[in-house]
């Protein structure tokens, strides 16, 4: 009778050392990242003129004031910090929070997967969160989560992507990159590098938010303005995904070899890309490659020729974030979206620029 | 349940006793660290045991809850359902698609369709013989398919207007817990009976542990079969309109790797994967218990995104040791 309660407690033991090992162990992870980030300094500035003029202030949304010092703040990623983007994102918040002194600030991933993203949100609310910075992972759906905080007058600060819903009413305000802008000037690279003419493939971005369909369409809108010459031949999602962008390729290869351009709505599918290009025996440049977001992995490919241009999209959104809603809290008046400026790497500053890429 | 966990205070040091607390465990251990989870969780954080945050679990669990129901009775009969994820996220799309139509229009569309869905699935194991494994892996891409098919490659989102009888019902909530959280439980009071005091359930049991002799016995196994998986593939359907309606809108990038959850739940909660044997009553402690490891993984905050799924991972393989091992000691006795 002694055997069962005795594993019970060897489980429970187990349990506990497990959570506290992983724990610390995740607590030195992020204290480098955070460390590594104060030292690139490449914040992000917002663009002026930024769109309307500021008009959200704390007493038209119905939020309660508190102290940034004393109170919680709640932030919820989208999907696991397993590519560059997320992480230098997660460990903005995180250092930006540490570095102003944020009373508690509360983190949940919502792993990519849509419904715990909501319940972990549903869960920040519930465990006294005064204000919440949310990366969503889906425009639409945000029903339950808006209803909850609207009734207990929590302000909503997304980043990155914008939920389907009306600003200064469900949510604050929206931080993020002008990303039809960065389709468009993506489109402007690949003109360049193709010189005005030839058949282009497209790796879409996850469906279902407002990153895809703008840069798609940027992208579209600026090459049939530009370039009538160059005709889109291919496109498919490959997620956002390395793997996918691999695999998406390698089918590329095999069904329109006549391809001379690719453009990769992010850099992992670019990446992947890559890798299936010099699979296939591919030489650098043979086919030109635009990508956007900037991560240290893709400037460096730009040298050597595997990869063309790269547009940024900056993800350092601690800085920015905090100083919105503090403003906020502060009675300032806010944009209905906060739009940040990014910057473009190409042949003639990969080199020198790679340093401050994430 | 608590009776379970003070059992060897009480019982007498007879063998019967002990056997009795060893079946007890094997069968509820589920229940046994669910109820242990949530003492330790309220202990140590003040914001786990309040309304709000056990509605949220429930709320959150139900959906996959309704899910694992279809999924305990499939895996009884010693199959398995690897479509339910695309259908559920199907089962959502098609309730938003159907809203042009009706609230009732939008209930019904998925019901059929993925009704439909498991007929299929169902005929092909049954009467054509084929593999569960590849007959619901392959439903799990086809599904998947005429997801992005209605919707636009997944570029579109149908919406459930506010206000319709469809999305009140998935919003609404009486007593601290959603409509839904109410349904799930009906539903699973229904499965109970079906599994336990009918012949269908008889005939699930009989099927699960021996096909052949259950068809010299005369149990209708062909039928029987079917039935479980139209019954999963109608559960999925229906969970994810629900789903959809808490959502107020067909999100379509739901449920990939749902499946893994809802088997994982079926099986913390006591239903052997070799078919035979199971219940219901576990499976809903399984559920929660995945619903409150994530809570309190949550709770614990500060754990990188890599560390939590460590950490989840770690839990249920205790879980499983656990349970795997007082079976074990019961057997031997």
């Amino acid at each position: 009778m002694t055997v069962p309660s005795r594993s019970g407690v060897r489980a429970a033991a187990l349990v506990a050392v497990l959570t506290v090992a992983a724990a610390g162990c995740a607590k030195s992870e992020n204290d480098k990242q955070a460390g590594a980030q104060d030292t690139q300094g490449q914040q992000q500035v917002v663009q002026t003129p930024s769109g309307n003029t500021p008009s959200c202030t704390i007493s038209k949304f119905g939020a309660t004031k508190f102290d940034l010092k004393s109170g919680t703040v709640g932030f919820s990623q989208s999907e696991k910090e397993a590519n560059p983007f997320r992480i230098a994102e997660t460990a903005s918040i995180k250092s930006e929070a540490k570095k102003l002194g944020i009373g508690h600030l509360k983190a949940t991933n919502g792993q990519s997967q849509f419904n715990k993203q909501i319940s972990d949100v549903q869960q920040l609310i519930a465990q006294g969160a005064q204000a919440l910075i949310i990366a969503p992972l889906n425009s639409d759906g945000w029903e339950p989560v808006l209803q909850q905080a609207s009734a207990k007058h929590i302000p909503i600060i997304t980043v990155d992507r914008q939920i389907n819903a009306t600003a200064c009413k469900d949510y604050v305000t929206f931080i993020g990159s002008n990303f039809y802008e960065q389709g468009k000037r993506a489109a402007d690279q690949m003109v360049k590098a193709l010189g005005g003419k030839g058949k282009v493939a497209v790796l879409l971005g996850a469906s279902g938010n407002n990153v895809t369909t703008d840069r798609t369409n940027g992208f579209k809108d600026e090459l049939k303005q530009k370039a009538p010459g160059i005709q889109i031949t291919f496109q498919q999602t490959a997620d956002f995904t390395r793997e996918k962008g691999q695999q998406v390729t390698e089918q590329l290869i095999q069904s329109n070899p006549d391809v001379n351009g690719l453009y990769a709505e992010n850099d992992e599918m670019g990446l992947g890309a890559v890798t299936a290009l010099k699979g296939a025996g591919k030489k650098a440049g043979e086919i030109k490659i635009v990508t956007v977001d900037g991560t240290r992995n893709a400037v460096s490919q730009i040298p050597s020729g595997w990869i063309s241009a790269v547009v940024e999209s900056n993800p350092r959104f601690g800085p920015l974030a905090f100083q919105t809603l503090s403003k906020f809290l502060n009675g300032e008046a806010i944009p209905d979206k906060v739009i940040i400026t990014d910057r473009e790497y190409d042949s003639s500053n990969a080199k020198q620029s790679v340093s401050s890429a994430f | 349940m608590t009776s379970t966990v003070t059992a060897p205070a009480e019982a007498p040091p007879g063998a019967g006793g002990r056997e009795r607390f060893f079946g007890l465990m094997q069968r509820h251990g589920a229940t046994a660290v669910l109820v242990l989870l949530v003492a330790v969780g309220s202990v140590s954080f003040s914001s786990f045991p309040t309304g709000d945050n056990l509605g949220n679990i429930a709320i959150t669990s139900s959906f996959l809850a309704t899910v694992a129901l279809g999924m305990t009775f499939v895996i009884i009969t010693g199959g398995i359902d690897l479509s339910v994820g695309s259908v559920f996220a199907l089962g959502g799309v098609l309730a938003a698609y159907g809203m042009r139509w009706g609230s009732f229009a939008a209930l019904l569309l998925p019901l059929a369709v993925c009704g439909a869905f498991g007929l299929v699935q169902g005929l092909l194991i049954a009467r054509v013989r084929l593999a569960p494994f590849i007959v619901t892996l392959a439903g799990l891409l086809g599904a998947r398919g005429l997801l992005l098919s209605i919707s636009n490659e997944g570029a579109t989102t149908y919406l459930i207007p506010h206000g319709s009888l469809l999305a009140r019902f998935g919003q609404g909530s009486v007593l601290g817990l959603g409509y839904p959280v109410y349904l799930t439980l009906a539903l699973f009071a229904a499965g109970a009976v079906l599994l336990q005091r009918t012949r269908f359930g008889q005939c699930v049991y009989a099927i699960g542990g021996g096909e052949d002799a259950a068809q010299l016995m005369g149990v209708p196994v062909t039928r029987t079969k079917v039935l479980v998986y139209v019954m999963s593939g109608l559960l999925a359907g229906l969970a994810g309109a629900l789903n959809a309606a808490r959502l107020s809108s067909g999100v379509t990038i739901l449920g990939t790797g749902m499946e893994l959850d809802v088997i994982a739940a079926v099986v913390i909660g006591g239903t052997l994967l070799t078919g035979g044997a199971g219940s219901v009553s576990g499976t809903i402690a399984g559920v929660l218990l995945l619903g409150v490891i994530q809570n309190l993984i949550n709770q614990i905050g500060d754990l990188s995104s890599s560390y939590q799924q460590v950490v989840s991972g770690g839990f249920l393989a205790v879980v499983v040791v656990v349970q795997t091992y007082l079976s074990r000691v019961q057997r031997l006795r």
